[in-house]
């Protein structure tokens, strides 16, 4: 289990992390969300031991990242932008981190493999791409066969094929029952892969839970094409609790709130109405987590 | 700690900057010795034979760099995080770098001297020249390897501490071209214990009338330097952001 608890660290005068609690369960895929410069990458270096905090603490099964004896069985970490010497071969480089950590090398060749690439094992860094050096740095957190796996924008540089790869390989690796927590700034990117969401701003915690609650707040209204639509707003709005606007599409749109597209379709059968269309669209993610987030990027 | 000293080693062999600077080493020293060699008439004391052979102490210049570029080269290239993910002790993992380092360099510092007692010792033979004895020739060629692997150690210490690798190798330079020799003229009794005056103690490039430390206390207290700049790179970088 991955434990955040009253984390504060300032730089400066900055506070980059503002007292942010939460917590990644065993068996869970946690999308730690938030717009860039929101204080992410800060957060999980803390966790990782490479940031030290203001105050507060991060623990990896109740225990600080510096004081774990095995921390490569027990954590892989995929930092964001990973950084590789771009002299050394990737396979080389996995070979370096197996044996500081007593794996065996045949661990390395495993672990090319799951991320497919052991074609590319023998090449030097600098000739990998973007999306090569992020499975290069997915390779070096599974060395351990670790517990908990942190990364950090892991999509950063994927192709769409490459993101959909890393959904169905995170959502397989908490099937196992690893902890999984994945931090990124595109919540559509997470929206398929995440069992529940922590997002900050500025460093807060803004809002915790899983998607379905988050969405669940910010419903959309329900739209209706119809040729009276002035004679059905009419109707709409003497229902209590419910508003009907002239929808922004054309004359024969409406937009009405406080409706269920039930309480819609059957004011219109009751005053005789033809109705065209009538749809509730999903609330956009991005609105959702724009909202959440006050619309801006942290200015940092 | 054996497995840790055993990666940097690997990530030492696994870049060319080390091979690179052993060849640099082997170059610099085989064309000064060999080309004395060749010049010289005549080698008339045991004095100039083991001064020539002193040259291998050169080795030492190129791994104090390499450990700079190695220990600062972490930070340059960010591998610094995977390093301390796999070992979150400070102490450790600065310590074991340190250690490849000096054992990196000292195996440079014998592939140096061996090659050069191959090729210089048998012409200088050839040419009748006054040789040193047997015990005298180890102690210059060993000395010299000790001294490459001890300066790469310091280095790899420095490097860690500065984290700029630059600034680092400029500072190292500085140190011994410019401060070195500048105390050395300031100060009396400075010049033994400068980083130049423990390099010539160490390699037995020092003739009878100087007064270089021993060779046991010149190893001393560069060690000395070098554990002190390492506990210093160590303490630096648990208390910094990585």
């Amino acid at each position: 289990m991955l434990e955040i608890r009253e984390l504060t660290k300032r730089f400066g005068t900055t506070a980059a992390v503002d007292g942010l609690s939460f917590t990644a369960e065993p068996g869970r895929v946690l999308g730690f969300l938030g717009p860039n410069g929101a204080g992410k990458t800060t957060t999980l270096r803390v966790l990782l031991g490479l940031t030290l905090p203001s105050s507060g603490a991060a623990t990896v099964d109740g225990r600080r990242y510096r004081e774990l004896k095995d921390p490569v069985r027990m954590v892989g970490a995929v930092l964001e932008g990973p950084q590789f010497h771009p002299g050394r071969t990737g396979r080389n480089h996995l070979r370096v981190l197996a044996l500081a950590a007593g794996l065996p090398e045949s661990r390395v060749d495993e672990v090319l493999r799951l991320v497919e690439l052991d074609g590319a094992g023998a090449k030097r860094v600098k000739a990998y791409s973007l999306g090569m050096r992020q499975r290069l740095s997915l390779a070096g957190a599974l060395l351990g066969d670790p517990g908990a796996l942190v990364l950090d924008e892991p999509a950063n540089g994927l192709d769409p094929q490459g993101i959909r790869w890393l959904r169905d390989f995170l959502r397989a690796e908490a099937g196992r029952g690893r902890t999984v927590l994945v931090s990124s700034h595109v919540l559509a990117e997470m929206a398929q892969t995440v069992d529940q969401v922590v997002v900050i701003s500025r460093g807060r915690l803004v809002a915790e839970g899983t998607l379905e609650e988050l969405t669940r707040g910010a419903e959309a209204p329900v739209w209706v094409r119809s040729p009276e639509a002035e004679r059905l707003r009419g109707a709409l709005a003497s229902k209590e609790g419910v508003t009907a606007e002239a929808g922004s599409a054309g004359a024969d749109w409406l937009a009405v709130r406080g409706a269920s597209l039930e309480l819609v379709g059957t004011t219109a059968a009751e005053e005789g109405v033809a109705v065209f269309e009538l749809y509730r669209p999903r609330q956009s993610l991005e609105h959702v987590f724009l909202e959440l987030t006050g619309g801006t990027e942290a200015a940092r | 700690m054996t497995r840790l000293v055993g990666a940097e080693l690997l990530k030492l062999r696994t870049t060319r900057t080390f091979w690179g600077l052993a060849l640099a080493a082997l170059a610099l020293v085989l064309l000064i010795v060999l080309l004395n060699v060749a010049i010289e008439d005549s080698f008339g004391a045991e004095h100039d034979v083991r001064s020539l052979l002193a040259t291998t102490a050169l080795t030492g210049l190129l791994t104090l760099v390499l450990g700079v570029v190695v220990g600062a080269g972490e930070y340059r290239h960010g591998t610094i995080a995977w390093t301390l993910l796999v070992t979150p002790n400070r102490l450790r993992a600065v310590s074991a770098q340190v250690l490849a380092c000096a054992v990196g360099g000292f195996a440079i510092g014998i592939g140096v001297a061996a090659i050069t007692a191959l090729l210089a010792l048998p012409w200088l033979a050839a040419k009748d020249a006054a040789m040193p004895g047997s015990g005298e020739l180890v102690r210059v060629f060993a000395g010299s390897a000790l001294y490459a692997g001890l300066a790469a150690a310091l280095g790899a210490g420095l490097g860690a501490l500065l984290r700029n690798q630059v600034a680092a190798v400029v500072i190292v330079l500085v140190q011994i071209f410019v401060v070195d020799p500048t105390l050395a003229a300031l100060v009396d009794g400075s010049a033994q214990f400068t980083l130049t005056g423990l390099g010539v103690a160490m390699s037995g490039g020092a003739d009878s009338s100087s007064d270089a430390l021993p060779f046991g206390v010149a190893v001393l207290v560069w060690a000395l330097y070098a554990t002190l700049l390492g506990a210093l790179a160590a303490i630096s970088t648990a208390r910094r952001d990585i």
